[in-house]
């Protein structure tokens, strides 16, 4: 039996009894039947797309399953990638799923969604045709919907991120089909391969309409920037293993999307549609980590992270399609590696990041940042996975984020010889907007594990702190371990990846080696391993020379130095807010920040200052500017309409019986 | 249709469809609901007579069966479930003040019917025969129902405004096709049937809580 198709049959078999499961299962077991259904489902479907990775295609057409269109499944390389993805992070998931949904999440509906949700996001790279496709996708919306909402009793936002996320993604849905049908519009029928076979036959401007539509569909899925208003309100007010898959997983199914239609179903085509990817992919990646360097909200900051990490995945997807535009088809494989690649870099780390968010918001009550902090020694496991999450993400080495960074750098450099005019002047910027973005991310990544976790705590939560149970441990654990494997061995899936774009792009594998990374076609190599190697034995060396030629003082025990003012106290540390101070002023032009500083004098004299109160927003500029005009309108239309709905029966009917005399007449008299 | 009818079966055809019409008129006209009902199961006979005499003039026993049933439901069934209705809906026997005064909605109904003549005027051209020129009667059947509904206030006259429509678009469906299947007229009969049960629950529920079936006072329903 062909091991794609048994993995994913398996997969749908065990995630479908896992959904049975949560509808039968008395509650106190609830959690942990379908935690280990949803565990043992993203294992198969791993398995499959490793298989398929590596190689192995299977089709199937099931003409009885669904009415009309019938169910067509169709994976390849490309399917594989984001099938393997989307199963790895449902391992860790379902396992910290057990432990997180003790605390008020084990109800029937969010237990039975999580593994529909699942199911959903293995089946969306597996689907072969516009009906398959379309029905899992909102599978997948409705179940993750269902998801986010599941808190909704605690917090009011919850109702208001769900409404934002429902909106924007039932509208994007609409972007897709429109495209989708338009470019299956003379194909042979719905299926994948039909549109493939009848692209070439596309006039270049029903193309352009294709793919813009599905470029805004699939962007307002994957968070990019100015469709990305739901996902920092969605991403904090989800349950935070929920958080993870949507932010790990379904946000990639965008990027597939784009890959799929724009490379692959539609085979490249005019170079704009490229340079526009490349251009919101780089304004993406720049905005979402100004926004999440400033955000005082932990699972916030790492959701405005995960608009960057995919801006800069659709900056190395437009890199592709710009080198295939150009005849540079080694470059263009080289950048959908790296793109391909970035997109299980950052599967790994922000699942890592969000299960320990979650474990910190389930310790503390609190996902501030600026009443977090003195985690370090009271959730011990907790803060090291954050701080390897940290460090995997900021793209250093020996991070996880490095390599992929390294490579996407390097196919844009490399691309400036061969470029023409346009090129020229958007790769250097392309390269600029990347390098921006990673030495904020170092910056951002520095707020959130230095103020979240070190030094002492700022809050009552932070301060009666306990380490979280053992499954979501273990669920953190696995995490960790793929970001450590992706970060020191990515020879593991890179020359798979590279296989994977070399068939897409209609090349060879643009990359080689085994523990050096060496570029085929280009100069170019890096050893993940070596570099950590020798980072360590550098540190190593460092603390062994300070350790031996620093002369050590006689130790004494004494007060703090606090220049007179009284013991100093917690509220004196770095807070979030104060650490991106300095770079909300250099940002000031772009951000925007509000800023209310209130001094507060005592009663006796004007020179004595009884107390100052600081309050910063950062409102987002784009929403302000492109959603509330919008809102206002529909607002207004909807009061307009509310004029016409007086309450009385009889002008209901008389509304309808109007309209149909009305459309008689019209008849009558045209005619 | 293309069946061949005699020249008393076209008569007993237009006699159908013009008690089908007047029936409606009449409905308009008289505002005692004692009287609306008793005329509204006059026409539920009528278009069952108008289904029977399409039966014998196609030879077809299924559709006979149908009119023996459109009989049941819609002479004896209906208008006695209303009747009930009626009898639990308080003291107010007589459409009061109608939206429209019974001169303007006699009117009104001679204007619909003009319209429901002009605008059946292509269906009659697809296929001219002695049923589908009674097409326009059925029309005019709907829209007159349809004005029932909106310009009158009391809950049991709404309800025969609704089955007054029914009857219509019925009647439309067995003049245009070549009889509409047994299984299909019974479900829609079935539909009829529990919408006309709903609404006399909910003719109830409104009088229990507000002691009145006037539904011009029920101004609470939007947002």
């Amino acid at each position: 039996m062909n091991p794609v198709e048994f993995g994913l049959a398996a997969a749908v078999a065990v995630g479908l009894a896992g959904t049975v499961a949560a509808l039968l299962v008395p509650r106190p077991a609830r959690p942990g039947v379908t935690g280990a259904c949803v565990a043992v489902a993203g294992a198969l479907g791993l398995t499959a797309g490793i298989a398929a990775v590596t190689g192995v295609t299977w089709s199937v057409h099931l003409p009885a399953v669904l009415p009309l269109a019938g169910v067509d499944l169709a994976v390849d390389g490309l399917s594989g990638v984001f099938l393997a993805v989307a199963g790895a992070v449902a391992v860790a998931a379902g396992i910290y799923g057990i432990g997180y949904a003790r605390h008020g999440l084990d109800g029937r509906a969010v237990q039975a969604a999580f593994p529909m949700f699942v199911l959903s996001l293995l089946l969306v790279p597996a689907a072969g045709g516009v009906g398959t496709f379309g029905l899992c996708w909102e599978l997948m919306a409705l179940s993750s919907l269902i998801l986010v909402l599941a808190e909704h009793r605690r917090r009011p936002a919850v109702a208001s991120a769900g409404l934002w996320y429902a909106v924007m993604t039932h509208l994007g849905f609409v972007a897709i089909l429109v495209g989708l049908l338009v470019a299956a519009g003379p194909a042979d029928g719905g299926s994948f391969a039909a549109i493939r076979a009848a692209a070439p036959g596309l006039p270049p401007a029903v193309a352009g309409l294709a793919f813009m539509a599905c470029l805004v569909g699939f962007g307002s899925k994957a968070g990019i920037v100015p469709l990305h208003a739901w996902l920092p309100r969605a991403h904090p007010e989800a349950p935070s293993h929920v958080s993870a898959l949507m932010s790990a997983a379904m946000v990639n199914l965008g990027v597939y999307g784009v890959v799929r239609v724009g490379i692959d179903l539609l085979g490249g085509g005019p170079r704009w549609w490229w340079l526009l990817t490349l251009a919101v992919g780089a304004v993406s990646a720049v905005y979402g980590i100004l926004q999440a360097v400033v955000a005082g909200d932990l699972k916030r900051l790492l959701g405005h992270s995960t608009t960057e990490n995919m801006g800069l995945v659709l900056v190395g997807v437009g890199a592709c399609g710009l080198f295939t535009v150009d005849g540079e088809a080694v470059l263009a494989a080289l950048a959908l590696t790296a793109a391909l690649l970035h997109v299980i870099g950052h599967a790994a780390f922000k699942t890592l990041l969000f299960l320990s968010a979650g474990s910190v918001l389930h310790a503390t009550g609190t996902r501030d940042l600026d009443a977090l902090g003195g985690l370090r020694a009271r959730m011990p496991a907790t803060t090291a996975a954050f701080g390897l999450g940290a460090l995997a993400a900021s793209a250093l080495p020996p991070g996880t984020a490095f390599v992929s960074e390294w490579l996407l750098l390097q196919s844009l450099v490399h691309g400036l010889p061969a470029a023409g005019v346009v090129a020229s002047i958007v790769l250097p910027l392309g390269v600029a907007a990347v390098a921006l973005t990673a030495g904020l991310a170092v910056a951002t990544f520095v707020k959130a594990f230095g103020v979240g976790f070190l030094a002492r705590p700022r809050g009552s939560g932070a301060a009666g702190a306990r380490e979280s149970p053992p499954t979501m441990l273990a669920g953190m654990a696995l995490a960790a371990a793929a970001c450590v494997g992706l970060a020191i061995a990515p020879m593991l899936v890179l020359p798979a990846l590279a296989q994977v774009a070399g068939t897409l792009t209609r090349t060879g594998p643009p990359v080689s080696g085994a523990v050096t990374i060496e570029l085929d076609g280009v100069a170019g190599a890096m050893s993940p391993v070596l570099l950590a190697a020798a980072l360590v034995a550098g540190c190593v060396v460092v603390v062994v020379l300070v350790r031996v030629s620093a002369a050590r003082p006689a130790r004494r025990e004494t007060r703090l130095w606090d220049c007179g003012g009284g013991p100093l106290t917690e509220r004196m540390q770095y807070t979030a807010t104060s650490f991106a101070e300095p770079l909300q002023r250099v940002f000031d032009n772009v951000l925007q920040p509000v800023q209310d500083i209130e001094v507060t004098h005592h009663r006796e004299s004007q020179y004595l200052v009884e107390a100052v109160a600081y309050r910063r927003r950062v409102p987002d500029r784009i929403e302000r500017r492109l959603y509330e005009p919008v809102l206002a309108a529909v607002a207004a239309w909807g009061r307009a309409g509310r004029r016409l709905a007086t309450g009385s029966v009889h002008l209901y009917l008389g509304f309808g019986f109007a309209v149909l005399c009305g459309a008689f007449v019209m008849l009558v008299v045209t005619r | 249709m293309g069946i061949e009818m005699s020249g008393l079966t076209v008569q007993l055809l237009d006699i159908a469809a013009g008690a089908l019409l007047l029936t409606a008129v009449l409905v308009v006209w008289r505002r005692e609901l004692s009287v609306i009902l008793r005329v509204f199961a006059l026409q539920g006979v009528a278009l069952a007579g108008l289904v029977a005499v399409l039966a014998s003039a196609q030879r077809s026993v299924e559709l006979g069966l149908v009119a023996l049933g459109l009989l049941v439901l819609r002479g004896v069934v209906l208008p006695l479930l209303v009747r009930r209705s009626l009898a639990g809906a308080g003291p107010v026997r007589r459409e009061t003040t109608p939206m429209l005064n019974v001169a303007a909605s006699l009117l009104a109904a001679a204007a619909l019917t003009l319209l429901a003549l002009a605008v059946s005027v292509p269906l009659v051209a697809l296929d001219p025969s002695p049923a589908t020129r009674a097409v326009p009667v059925a029309v005019a059947v709907v829209l007159i129902g349809l004005m029932v509904m909106v310009t009158r206030r009391h809950a049991v006259s709404q309800v025969v405004g609704f089955l007054l429509m029914d009857n219509g678009i019925t009647a439309v469906a067995f003049l245009t096709t070549a009889g509409i299947g047994l299984l299909v007229e019974a479900g829609i009969a079935l539909d009829v049937l529990l919408v006309a049960g709903v609404l006399h629950v909910l003719t109830g529920r409104i009088r229990e809580t507000f002691g009145d079936t006037d539904l011009s006072a029920l101004r609470e329903l939007h947002d």
